[in-house]
């Protein structure tokens, strides 16, 4: 199994009366809540935490992409992951993603890739996220009639630009270009892993099984409540007719290790609430724009769908009262001792069948001391029971580590 | 009303009603597509011929694949009205219907002998924005068309609760439809240059807002009568953006008192 350290790097200081005066954490966020001073602190102690989390030895470091966005302040993802390439080595970048529709032409998305995987020394994981409503059509302004033809579309240049070595032309419906030559060309071959995050749609799985791109579900609920996404994905898997490598999936848990249950109550309650009753305030009215989902997606599971929106609009408001015990108890958090937290996520493992397991361990406002805490006892005390599992599958949707003689210059105050 | 299934020279399939005798009239709907219950499409039957396309995307958004933009689908319009055979007709449209009659004028300008446009899409002005009806929950998208509570009672019954999930399903999907094909034509704004196509409308036009409307504010007729040479415009007290259902005597009454003094002149 393979354990990555993701950061949405949140504003971490919304008022307590947030949700009260705010009709939205996305979109419409008031800026008068933002302050650069706070900015410039977050930002500089998120990448300490990213760094941190290199030099404890996870598998990956991931940064994504949000806009307007009060609990995601990476419109460009891909400078914290310059950031990153320079500081890091070993470690791999996941760049959880490109919204590549947002990009014209979707060629900027295969260049500064290729920068990074460059930079890096062949380190880097391209993710390709459709991107949420409140990015793409909101924020961004694009159709949700075309977003994903335009996306498709762009996801098939980019690969081609990576990898056809003469100059050629492009005539799609969204990009036309005449030549068609990026420089400078990844360092991975044939090209970096594709990594997709995504929802429970079947559309998305079948572009990754078709393309053997990985499928990654980033849910802030939990892996009781993303079973049913992933059960769907192993059922389009059957499908495609392919094995189940758990290394073809990944899925996102918050986590909170501590000595004991009550200790990480303790440290953890406060963020943890931050994150799920402020954060998590987004306006029910850019959730589902028209066209976002497919008719097909929204006929399939109609029922189950209503019941869901119904379910999650009464969450919603539930989100207010919320306590941690309600977190735990949802299996929102995983959270607890060592030995508690390794036995869920075997737990998850078994029933997921996920072999790239996304942590969020610092959520909310949590202090740069509590992440490094909470950071070392997972790295130190849970992945050491957990590295096993799915040793017997071959992962091949992960950078390689190059061999040593072939290690990339890196400056000697870089961490790990 | 009758339905059938028109097909164009491109192989596009169009589904048509139509019913009533009297003077052609070419009805473009709004947000709701075509229903044959709506009272003012019932009103004109009354003394015309009234033909309904359904526009593309609201039965199948597959339809909408070769659709690209404004101008293709104003084409699209064309050989309908060719295959259709429709000469010297009104053209009426409510809301993006009215945009699309707009702009069928404004390309064609040969094909209608006049122009009524209900509440229509198509414009923008930052003084007085049109609604975001894309950003609100579906179940809330009727508390801004309708003005007049009894009459959204009548034409948009409240989706049901949990109880019939069926129900909710089928409406929220056909809605999501619905919307989803307008997408295509005014997002994230309803402004795909009709102001500077305006001047091109050579038949009279009259313009209609509902005093209420909260979606296109009435607000616009000034926008419409300084590209329409010679438009009438009025507001009519008593509507919002759902103007044909909530005053369709009115709307009536208006359209014909404008054919009148169009022949008089």
């Amino acid at each position: 199994m393979k354990f990555h350290f993701f950061h949405l790097m949140p504003y971490p200081e919304l008022p307590a009366d947030f949700r009260e005066k705010n009709r939205s954490v996305w979109v419409d966020v008031p800026s008068s809540l933002f302050d650069p001073a706070v900015g410039h602190r977050a930002y500089n102690e998120y990448l300490d935490e990213l760094e941190y989390a290199a030099s404890v030895g996870f598998d990956g470091i991931c940064v994504n992409e949000h806009h307007q966005n009060a609990y995601g302040m990476m419109p460009s993802p891909n400078l914290m992951a310059a950031a990153l390439a320079r500081r890091t080595s070993g470690v791999k970048l996941v760049l959880m993603g490109n919204s590549v529709a947002l990009y014209n032409p979707p060629t900027r998305v295969a260049e500064e890739m290729a920068m990074l995987d460059v930079l890096s020394g062949g380190r880097l994981v391209a993710g390709f996220p459709v991107g949420t409503p409140m990015d793409t059509t909101y924020c961004y302004g694009q159709s949700p009639a075309t977003l994903r033809e335009k996306y498709r579309e762009g996801v098939e240049l980019i690969l081609r630009a990576w990898s056809e070595p003469d100059v050629f032309p492009f005539n799609g419906k969204y990009t036309q270009l005449r030549y068609v030559n990026i420089w400078p060309r990844p360092m991975q071959k044939p090209r970096p892993p594709v990594w997709v995050p995504g929802g429970a749609s079947v559309e998305t799985w079948d572009l990754c099984l078709e393309n053997d791109f990985l499928y990654a579900n980033l849910s802030y609920f939990g892996y009781q409540e993303g079973q049913k996404i992933m059960d769907g994905f192993w059922h389009a898997v059957d499908r495609h007719k392919l094995p189940h490598n758990p290394y073809r999936a990944g899925f996102l848990q918050f986590i909170a290790v501590a000595d004991s249950d009550a200790e990480a109550e303790r440290l953890y309650a406060e963020p943890a609430l931050y994150f799920y009753q402020r954060c998590l305030h987004v306006y029910a009215g850019y959730v589902n724009p028209p066209g976002y989902m497919s008719m097909a997606t929204l006929q399939a599971g109609i029922e189950g769908q209503v019941a869901r929106i119904t379910n999650r609009a009464g969450a919603r408001a539930e989100m207010a009262t919320l306590s941690w015990k309600d977190l735990i108890e949802r299996g929102y958090l995983v959270a607890g001792s060592p030995a508690t937290v390794a036995d869920r996520i075997n737990d998850m493992a078994d029933k997921l069948n996920v072999g790239h397991l996304m942590t969020l361990l610092h959520f909310g406002n949590m202090s740069k001391e509590t992440t490094t805490y909470n950071t070392r006892m997972f790295a130190e005390k849970v992945i050491p029971r957990l590295r096993p599992r799915f040793h017997e599958w071959e992962d091949r949707w992960f950078p390689r580590d190059v061999p040593l003689q072939d290690a990339p210059a890196v400056s000697p105050e870089a961490v790990s | 009303m009758n339905s059938e299934i028109v097909s164009l020279p491109n192989g596009r399939r169009w589904q048509v009603y139509s019913g009533g005798e009297g003077p052609q009239t070419l009805w473009l709907h709004g947000l709701r597509g075509v229903d044959p219950a709506d009272p003012t499409l019932a009103a004109l039957q009354t003394r015309y011929r009234v033909t309904a396309p359904v526009a593309p995307g609201f039965n199948d958004l597959d339809e909408l694949a070769r659709i690209d933009n404004i101008h293709e689908l104003a084409l699209d319009y064309d050989d309908l009205i060719e295959v259709l055979g429709l000469e010297r007709f009104s053209l009426i449209g409510h809301s993006f219907g009215a945009m699309i009659a707009a702009e069928i004028a404004a390309h064609f300008p040969k094909r209608a002998e006049r122009l009524v446009l209900l509440a229509p899409f198509g414009m923008w002005n930052d003084a007085y924005p049109v609604a975001d009806i894309f950003a609100m929950p579906y179940t809330q998208i009727d508390d801004i068309l309708w003005h007049d509570p009894a009459k959204r009672d009548t034409f948009a019954r409240r989706v049901a609760t949990d109880a019939d999930v069926k129900i909710v399903a089928e409406q929220t999907v056909t809605l999501a439809r619905s919307l989803t094909a307008v997408t295509k034509f005014v997002w994230p704004i309803p402004d795909r240059g009709l102001r500077r196509r305006l001047p091109r409308i050579a038949c009279p036009a009259l313009v209609l807002f509902g005093a209420e409307d909260r979606v296109v504010s009435p607000r616009y007729a000034d926008d419409f009568k300084a590209g329409l040479h010679g438009a009438n415009t009025a507001v009519v007290a008593g509507a919002g953006h759902m103007l044909p259902y909530e005053q369709p005597e009115q709307v009536k009454h208006r359209f014909e008192e404008f054919v009148r003094a169009a022949k008089m002149a």
